[in-house]
């Protein structure tokens, strides 16, 4: 192999002697003279209007610098990577439990906690859609607009109808895959300030600071130049410090008291609001000829994406062209079908959907394998993609395409330390 | 509030801190004495990020009032090498690749130093036993429990020199 400077060589990570010396700052280290900390008046039902919300003994407590409802947002009350479906404060109604309704910033932790005990509400409640299938149904409530459906996606490769007759095998099944959350070790935090020019900083815990800049001008009605935003040290966020946390309540309380504002999620705050992995329904249907090869593949795939969409719209623009993984199919089809609900909202999550697709094809090879009395590693090796193989996007690979050496060489890795268990796998 | 006053030792200094009573150890560490590599993660001791050694041992401070550590000895991360340098288990967690995020780390390396005070030759059961109140959610535990055996390597091989 080349000797490339870089490449194949180790390296102490940049940042690593901070974080071995503890003197790395992550967002809930920031301290600033005059800062307020914040917290959130949030929902705890999953579907309602807001008949009443009054916010003045919270403001009339001591200490307490500002409380603030939607009427406060400047700018823009809606925000959200792709379609901006999901409000910086509740507006019309409550979409999930723990819907942000109302901020307060004060001189301390516990007075901010006791300003939010002092908040009042009163709800009319509606019926909560808590299920793909209840979502689609003709009389459910709809959660946004006309209609529950988030976003549809349709794949048509081959011909997947004349396919089945050339099949000497069919294997159907559904697979589910549930709802997960990220548990980034650190929660989310971040602190919102005007500088002496006039310009909203963000020091956040965030993967996404162009997006959050872009988000914070919208929603205070500025140009984009007029903000700034600072990644801080972030722990861990694994797609989940994709979408926005803390960034706007702070900006938004920062540009109400002229005074620096810090807010730190609890584990349950934090758990309880960011996003999720997307859990899908998939129901498959996969043909083969008898010695192995992959005729057609067909999937049903829907998914309850939550109350807003998030990264909803590009989770299903990869999840059904993976629906074959990592095999050579000249027939496919896939429809997915993501449904509005009022339950934790789904985004990025390590894979866009990917993980979600494996459950399935990898169930169904097996399955194959079954029907076929074959080895389960050997119709993998059969089907397997490689340079010049097409895949149901139409795309030819055309290079470095690793699959039959990573079978190969887990193959004989196994061999090497369990062969008991490859034995059972490659038994006929 | 009424305040008191706890007066224990902090990274091998006498300190006298007057703070709320319902403070945990943790807030007074990061808010009064701004000792900010303790990490709170989930405020419940299951996490393992805000360990501190007391009297030696690691426990985790969001479980400890502040009241607690009268006339104790606290040790952060801050407090494992004054002089600004890496010790061995700081430098083998840099060589290994056991630092992603970071934010799993002050709490990894103290349980590590424990350890190594009282086992400096343990072996790989022993390092996971120590270092499992401990969560990583980046990295796994494999490079982890990698620089802890290089770091008691390391040191005994220095004993030695």
């Amino acid at each position: 192999m080349r000797d490339y400077a870089v490449l194949a060589k180790d390296h102490v990570k940049v940042d690593a002697l901070e974080k071995v010396m503890g003197t790395a700052k992550f967002a809930a280290d920031y301290k600033m003279p005059n800062m307020l900390y914040g917290g959130v008046f949030r929902s705890t039902v999953p579907h309602a209007y807001v008949k009443k919300l009054n916010l003045d003994k919270a403001r009339a407590l001591p200490g307490v610098a500002c409380a603030l409802d939607y009427t406060a947002i400047p700018g823009k009350n809606r925000f959200g990577i792709i379609f901006k479906d999901e409000p910086c404060l509740v507006d019309d109604k409550v979409r999930r439990y723990g819907d942000a309704i109302a901020v307060v910033a004060a001189e301390t932790p516990e007075l901010v906690q006791d300003a939010l005990d002092l908040i009042e509400v009163e709800y009319e409640e509606l019926e909560a859609v808590s299920s793909f299938e209840r979502a689609m149904e003709e009389d459910s409530p709809k959660v946004h607009g006309d209609t529950n459906v988030n976003v549809k996606k349709h794949l048509e490769y081959g011909n997947v109808d004349e396919a089945w007759a050339k099949c000497d095998v069919i294997v159907e099944n559904t697979y589910s895959t549930h709802i997960l959350s990220h548990m980034f070790i650190e929660p989310d935090a971040g602190i919102a300030y005007l500088d002496e020019q006039g310009i909203m900083n963000v020091i956040a815990s965030t993967q996404n600071a162009h997006y959050d800049r872009n988000e914070v001008a919208a929603m205070l009605g500025v140009p984009q130049n007029r903000v700034r935003v600072k990644q801080a040290v972030t722990g861990g966020g694994f797609g989940g410090k994709l979408d926005i946390s803390v960034q706007l309540h702070c900006a938004l309380m920062a540009w109400h008291t002229k005074r620096p504002v810090k807010m730190v999620r609890s584990r349950s705050e934090s758990t309880m609001v960011s996003s999720k992995r997307h859990p899908m329904t998939m129901k498959c249907k996969t043909g083969a000829t008898k010695d192995g090869r992959l005729v057609a593949v067909e999937c049903y795939m829907t998914c309850d994406a939550g109350a807003y969409s998030s990264y909803a719209p590009a989770v299903i623009g990869r999840a059904p062209v993976h629906i074959v993984g990592p095999y050579e199919c000249p027939n496919v089809r896939c429809d997915a079908v993501f449904a509005y609900t009022n339950n934790p909202m789904c985004g990025a999550f390590r894979g866009f959907g990917v993980p979600q697709a494996a459950v399935c094809h990898e169930g169904q090879m097996n399955a194959l394998a079954k029907a076929l009395n074959m080895s389960p590693l050997e119709i993998r090796m059969i089907n397997a993609q490689k340079v010049g193989s097409v895949i149901p996007t139409g795309q030819k690979l055309t290079e470095s395409v690793g699959f039959m050496d990573t079978l190969t060489q887990a193959r004989d890795k196994a061999a090497e330390v369990m062969p008991e268990a490859l034995e059972r796998l490659t038994q006929d | 509030m009424n305040k008191i006053t706890v007066r224990c030792t902090v990274n091998h200094k006498s300190v006298e801190v007057e703070t709320a009573p319902n403070k945990r150890l943790l807030d007074m560490l990061r808010e009064d004495l701004n000792l900010t590599s303790v990490k709170e993660g989930c405020s419940e001791g299951e996490c393992g990020a805000c360990t501190v050694l007391y009297n030696g041992e690691p426990v985790t401070s969001c479980c400890i009032l502040a009241g607690q550590a009268q006339g104790a000895d606290i040790v952060t991360l801050e407090g494992i090498s004054p002089d600004g340098k890496p010790d061995a288990v700081q430098q083998a967690f840099m060589d290994s690749g056991a630092v992603q995020c970071g934010f799993c780390t002050p709490g990894m390396i103290l349980s590590a130093e424990a350890l190594l005070a009282k086992n400096p030759n343990p072996t790989e059961e022993e390092v996971k036993q120590a270092m499992s109140g401990n969560l990583c959610r980046c990295t796994g535990y494999a490079k982890i429990i990698e620089a802890v055996l290089m770091a008691a390597q390391r040191r005994r091989e220095e004993g030695q020199a």
